[in-house]
Protein backbone atom coordinates (compact mmCIF):
# COMPACT_ATOMS: atom_id res chain seq x y z
CA UNK A 1 0.00 0.00 0.00
CA UNK A 2 1.44 3.36 -0.83
CA UNK A 3 2.08 5.68 1.75
CA UNK A 4 0.61 9.38 1.55
CA UNK A 5 4.77 10.34 0.26
CA UNK A 6 4.93 7.93 -2.20
CA UNK A 7 1.88 9.05 -3.84
CA UNK A 8 2.84 12.98 -3.83
CA UNK A 9 6.01 11.56 -5.39
CA UNK A 10 4.59 9.83 -8.00
CA UNK A 11 1.78 12.67 -8.83
CA UNK A 12 2.81 13.94 -12.74
CA UNK A 13 3.48 17.05 -12.37
CA UNK A 14 1.32 19.65 -13.63
CA UNK A 15 -1.52 17.52 -14.12
CA UNK A 16 -2.47 18.10 -11.04
CA UNK A 17 -3.54 21.58 -11.51
CA UNK A 18 -6.86 22.53 -10.86
CA UNK A 19 -8.46 23.51 -14.14
CA UNK A 20 -8.74 26.66 -15.55
CA UNK A 21 -11.39 28.91 -15.29
CA UNK A 22 -13.07 31.15 -17.71
CA UNK A 23 -16.24 31.95 -17.03
CA UNK A 24 -19.25 34.75 -16.52
CA UNK A 25 -21.08 33.93 -13.46
CA UNK A 26 -23.40 35.15 -11.11
CA UNK A 27 -21.61 34.25 -8.05
CA UNK A 28 -18.88 35.83 -6.02
CA UNK A 29 -15.66 34.38 -6.07
CA UNK A 30 -12.67 33.88 -3.20
CA UNK A 31 -9.86 35.97 -4.68
CA UNK A 32 -7.35 34.24 -2.21
CA UNK A 33 -8.68 30.76 -3.48
CA UNK A 34 -8.63 31.65 -6.95
CA UNK A 35 -4.99 32.70 -6.66
CA UNK A 36 -4.09 29.54 -4.51
CA UNK A 37 -5.62 27.19 -7.24
CA UNK A 38 -3.32 29.02 -9.96
CA UNK A 39 -0.13 27.80 -8.28
CA UNK A 40 1.88 24.87 -10.51
CA UNK A 41 5.46 23.98 -10.39
CA UNK A 42 6.77 25.07 -13.51
CA UNK A 43 4.51 28.96 -12.52
CA UNK A 44 7.53 31.16 -10.72
CA UNK A 45 5.30 34.06 -11.80
CA UNK A 46 1.58 34.65 -10.26
CA UNK A 47 0.00 38.14 -11.60
CA UNK A 48 -3.76 38.61 -10.72
CA UNK A 49 -5.85 41.83 -11.51
CA UNK A 50 -8.84 42.39 -9.05
CA UNK A 51 -11.57 44.72 -10.19
CA UNK A 52 -14.04 46.04 -7.61
CA UNK A 53 -16.69 48.05 -7.47
CA UNK A 54 -15.63 52.01 -6.66
CA UNK A 55 -18.02 54.69 -4.36
CA UNK A 56 -18.54 56.81 -6.83
CA UNK A 57 -21.64 58.56 -4.93
CA UNK A 58 -23.45 55.24 -6.35
CA UNK A 59 -25.85 52.73 -4.30
CA UNK A 60 -24.40 50.01 -6.48
CA UNK A 61 -24.27 48.56 -10.52
CA UNK A 62 -26.11 46.03 -12.27
CA UNK A 63 -23.53 44.33 -14.52
CA UNK A 64 -24.77 42.54 -17.89
CA UNK A 65 -23.20 40.78 -20.44
CA UNK A 66 -23.95 38.68 -23.66
CA UNK A 67 -23.06 35.68 -21.60
CA UNK A 68 -22.14 33.64 -25.19
CA UNK A 69 -20.62 36.51 -27.10
CA UNK A 70 -18.34 37.01 -23.75
CA UNK A 71 -16.82 33.92 -22.85
CA UNK A 72 -15.71 32.99 -26.19
CA UNK A 73 -14.25 36.08 -26.15
CA UNK A 74 -12.41 35.68 -23.00
CA UNK A 75 -11.10 32.69 -24.19
CA UNK A 76 -9.65 34.20 -27.44
CA UNK A 77 -7.89 36.74 -25.15
CA UNK A 78 -6.61 34.40 -23.21
CA UNK A 79 -5.38 32.17 -26.15
CA UNK A 80 -3.85 35.71 -27.81
CA UNK A 81 -1.97 36.43 -24.28
CA UNK A 82 -0.59 32.78 -24.12
CA UNK A 83 0.49 33.12 -27.49
CA UNK A 84 2.35 37.05 -27.28
CA UNK A 85 3.65 36.68 -24.09
CA UNK A 86 4.36 33.31 -23.24
CA UNK A 87 2.48 32.74 -20.39
CA UNK A 88 1.27 29.62 -19.30
CA UNK A 89 -1.85 29.56 -17.43
CA UNK A 90 -4.90 32.03 -17.40
CA UNK A 91 -8.11 32.49 -15.10
CA UNK A 92 -10.80 34.88 -16.01
CA UNK A 93 -13.90 35.31 -14.02
CA UNK A 94 -16.14 38.03 -14.73
CA UNK A 95 -19.61 38.75 -12.66
CA UNK A 96 -23.06 40.10 -13.92
CA UNK A 97 -25.89 41.05 -11.62
CA UNK A 98 -26.98 43.62 -9.12
CA UNK A 99 -23.49 44.65 -6.98
CA UNK A 100 -22.71 46.55 -3.61
CA UNK A 101 -19.62 48.66 -3.46
CA UNK A 102 -16.72 47.33 -2.42
CA UNK A 103 -18.06 44.14 -4.55
CA UNK A 104 -15.56 41.68 -6.95
CA UNK A 105 -16.02 42.21 -10.42
CA UNK A 106 -13.59 40.39 -12.09
CA UNK A 107 -10.34 38.51 -11.28
CA UNK A 108 -7.81 37.72 -13.97
CA UNK A 109 -5.05 35.51 -12.53
CA UNK A 110 -2.01 35.15 -14.79
CA UNK A 111 0.87 32.74 -14.54
CA UNK A 112 4.04 32.35 -16.23
CA UNK A 113 7.78 30.90 -15.62
CA UNK A 114 8.90 34.81 -14.93
CA UNK A 115 7.48 37.63 -13.93
CA UNK A 116 7.60 40.20 -16.81
CA UNK A 117 5.01 37.77 -18.62
CA UNK A 118 2.80 37.67 -15.93
CA UNK A 119 2.32 41.43 -15.73
CA UNK A 120 2.46 41.96 -19.36
CA UNK A 121 -0.33 39.24 -20.02
CA UNK A 122 -2.58 40.23 -17.12
CA UNK A 123 -2.35 43.95 -18.30
CA UNK A 124 -3.10 42.97 -22.16
CA UNK A 125 -6.37 41.18 -20.89
CA UNK A 126 -8.27 43.64 -18.63
CA UNK A 127 -7.44 46.23 -21.17
CA UNK A 128 -9.03 44.01 -24.14
CA UNK A 129 -11.68 42.98 -21.80
CA UNK A 130 -12.46 46.73 -21.35
CA UNK A 131 -12.02 47.20 -25.04
CA UNK A 132 -14.28 44.73 -27.14
CA UNK A 133 -15.80 42.07 -24.23
CA UNK A 134 -19.75 42.48 -24.64
CA UNK A 135 -20.83 43.63 -20.90
CA UNK A 136 -21.96 46.81 -19.66
CA UNK A 137 -22.29 48.11 -16.33
CA UNK A 138 -25.67 50.73 -15.03
CA UNK A 139 -25.04 52.49 -11.95
CA UNK A 140 -27.18 53.27 -9.44
CA UNK A 141 -27.47 56.57 -7.24
CA UNK A 142 -29.80 58.02 -5.00
CA UNK A 143 -31.17 60.07 -7.92
CA UNK A 144 -31.65 57.36 -10.72
CA UNK A 145 -29.47 55.28 -13.29
CA UNK A 146 -27.18 55.90 -15.91
CA UNK A 147 -24.90 53.41 -17.95
CA UNK A 148 -21.81 53.44 -18.08
CA UNK A 149 -20.39 54.67 -21.42
CA UNK A 150 -18.11 52.41 -23.28
CA UNK A 151 -14.52 53.81 -23.93
CA UNK A 152 -14.20 52.31 -26.97
CA UNK A 153 -15.90 52.45 -30.44
CA UNK B 1 -41.34 36.51 -45.12
CA UNK B 2 -38.38 35.00 -42.86
CA UNK B 3 -37.94 35.09 -39.41
CA UNK B 4 -34.42 36.92 -37.67
CA UNK B 5 -34.24 36.02 -33.82
CA UNK B 6 -33.02 39.81 -32.28
CA UNK B 7 -30.81 40.20 -29.29
CA UNK B 8 -30.40 43.46 -27.69
CA UNK B 9 -28.16 44.42 -24.71
CA UNK B 10 -27.86 47.30 -21.70
CA UNK B 11 -29.34 50.92 -23.85
CA UNK B 12 -30.73 48.98 -26.32
CA UNK B 13 -32.43 45.92 -24.45
CA UNK B 14 -34.26 48.73 -22.41
CA UNK B 15 -35.47 50.21 -25.73
CA UNK B 16 -36.85 46.63 -27.66
CA UNK B 17 -36.64 43.86 -25.08
CA UNK B 18 -33.72 41.46 -24.68
CA UNK B 19 -34.88 38.49 -27.52
CA UNK B 20 -37.27 38.95 -29.97
CA UNK B 21 -38.16 37.93 -33.87
CA UNK B 22 -38.64 40.32 -36.56
CA UNK B 23 -40.49 39.02 -39.77
CA UNK B 24 -38.72 40.44 -42.79
CA UNK B 25 -38.81 39.99 -46.73
CA UNK B 26 -36.65 37.53 -48.04
CA UNK B 27 -33.66 37.85 -49.08
CA UNK B 28 -32.74 40.54 -46.12
CA UNK B 29 -30.11 42.13 -45.24
CA UNK B 30 -28.97 43.99 -41.40
CA UNK B 31 -30.48 46.94 -42.89
CA UNK B 32 -33.33 45.08 -42.79
CA UNK B 33 -33.48 43.97 -39.73
CA UNK B 34 -32.44 47.07 -38.20
CA UNK B 35 -35.63 48.70 -39.97
CA UNK B 36 -38.21 46.41 -38.59
CA UNK B 37 -37.18 47.14 -34.95
CA UNK B 38 -38.95 50.46 -35.56
CA UNK B 39 -42.17 48.46 -35.35
CA UNK B 40 -41.55 47.68 -31.82
CA UNK B 41 -40.03 51.00 -30.57
CA UNK B 42 -40.45 53.96 -33.48
CA UNK B 43 -38.27 56.22 -30.64
CA UNK B 44 -36.45 53.77 -29.81
CA UNK B 45 -35.03 53.53 -33.82
CA UNK B 46 -33.98 57.04 -33.62
CA UNK B 47 -31.15 56.52 -31.13
CA UNK B 48 -30.19 53.84 -33.35
CA UNK B 49 -29.42 56.17 -36.77
CA UNK B 50 -27.35 58.82 -37.43
CA UNK B 51 -28.66 61.98 -39.16
CA UNK B 52 -28.90 60.97 -42.74
CA UNK B 53 -30.57 57.59 -41.72
CA UNK B 54 -27.25 55.29 -41.03
CA UNK B 55 -26.91 52.83 -38.31
CA UNK B 56 -24.79 54.80 -36.23
CA UNK B 57 -20.94 53.92 -36.09
CA UNK B 58 -21.29 53.16 -31.88
CA UNK B 59 -24.09 50.83 -32.68
CA UNK B 60 -22.73 46.87 -32.49
CA UNK B 61 -23.70 44.39 -34.83
CA UNK B 62 -23.55 40.65 -34.58
CA UNK B 63 -24.85 38.35 -36.63
CA UNK B 64 -24.54 34.94 -35.48
CA UNK B 65 -22.25 35.54 -32.97
CA UNK B 66 -19.92 37.29 -35.59
CA UNK B 67 -19.06 40.75 -35.20
CA UNK B 68 -20.02 42.54 -38.66
CA UNK B 69 -18.21 45.76 -39.25
CA UNK B 70 -16.97 47.90 -42.43
CA UNK B 71 -18.82 50.45 -44.62
CA UNK B 72 -20.75 47.95 -46.59
CA UNK B 73 -22.48 46.32 -42.81
CA UNK B 74 -25.71 47.27 -43.35
CA UNK B 75 -25.95 45.78 -46.40
CA UNK B 76 -24.52 42.26 -44.89
CA UNK B 77 -27.08 39.22 -45.70
CA UNK B 78 -29.20 37.74 -43.23
CA UNK B 79 -30.31 34.37 -43.31
CA UNK B 80 -34.23 32.85 -41.98
CA UNK B 81 -33.37 32.02 -38.05
CA UNK B 82 -30.37 34.36 -38.31
CA UNK B 83 -29.60 35.73 -34.71
CA UNK B 84 -28.36 39.64 -35.18
CA UNK B 85 -27.37 41.10 -31.70
CA UNK B 86 -27.14 44.73 -31.11
CA UNK B 87 -25.24 46.56 -28.65
CA UNK B 88 -23.96 49.95 -27.73
CA UNK B 89 -20.25 50.32 -26.77
CA UNK B 90 -18.93 47.55 -24.26
CA UNK B 91 -18.06 48.99 -20.33
CA UNK B 92 -17.19 45.98 -18.44
CA UNK B 93 -13.73 45.21 -16.45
Amino acid sequence: MATKWQYILQSPVGDGRVHEMIRITREDFDPAQLLDEARSKELGALVSFLGVVRDDGIEGMDLEAYDEVAEEDLARIKDEAIARFGVLRVDIVHRVGMLAVGDNIVMIVVGAPHRKAAFQGCEFIIDRIKESVPIWKKEYTADGSRWVPGEHD
Amino acid sequence: MMSVRVRAFARFRELFGDRLEVAVSSPAMIRDVVMALGQVNADGLLELLDGEGRVKNSVIILVNRERITGKGREEHPVADGDEVAIYPPVAGG
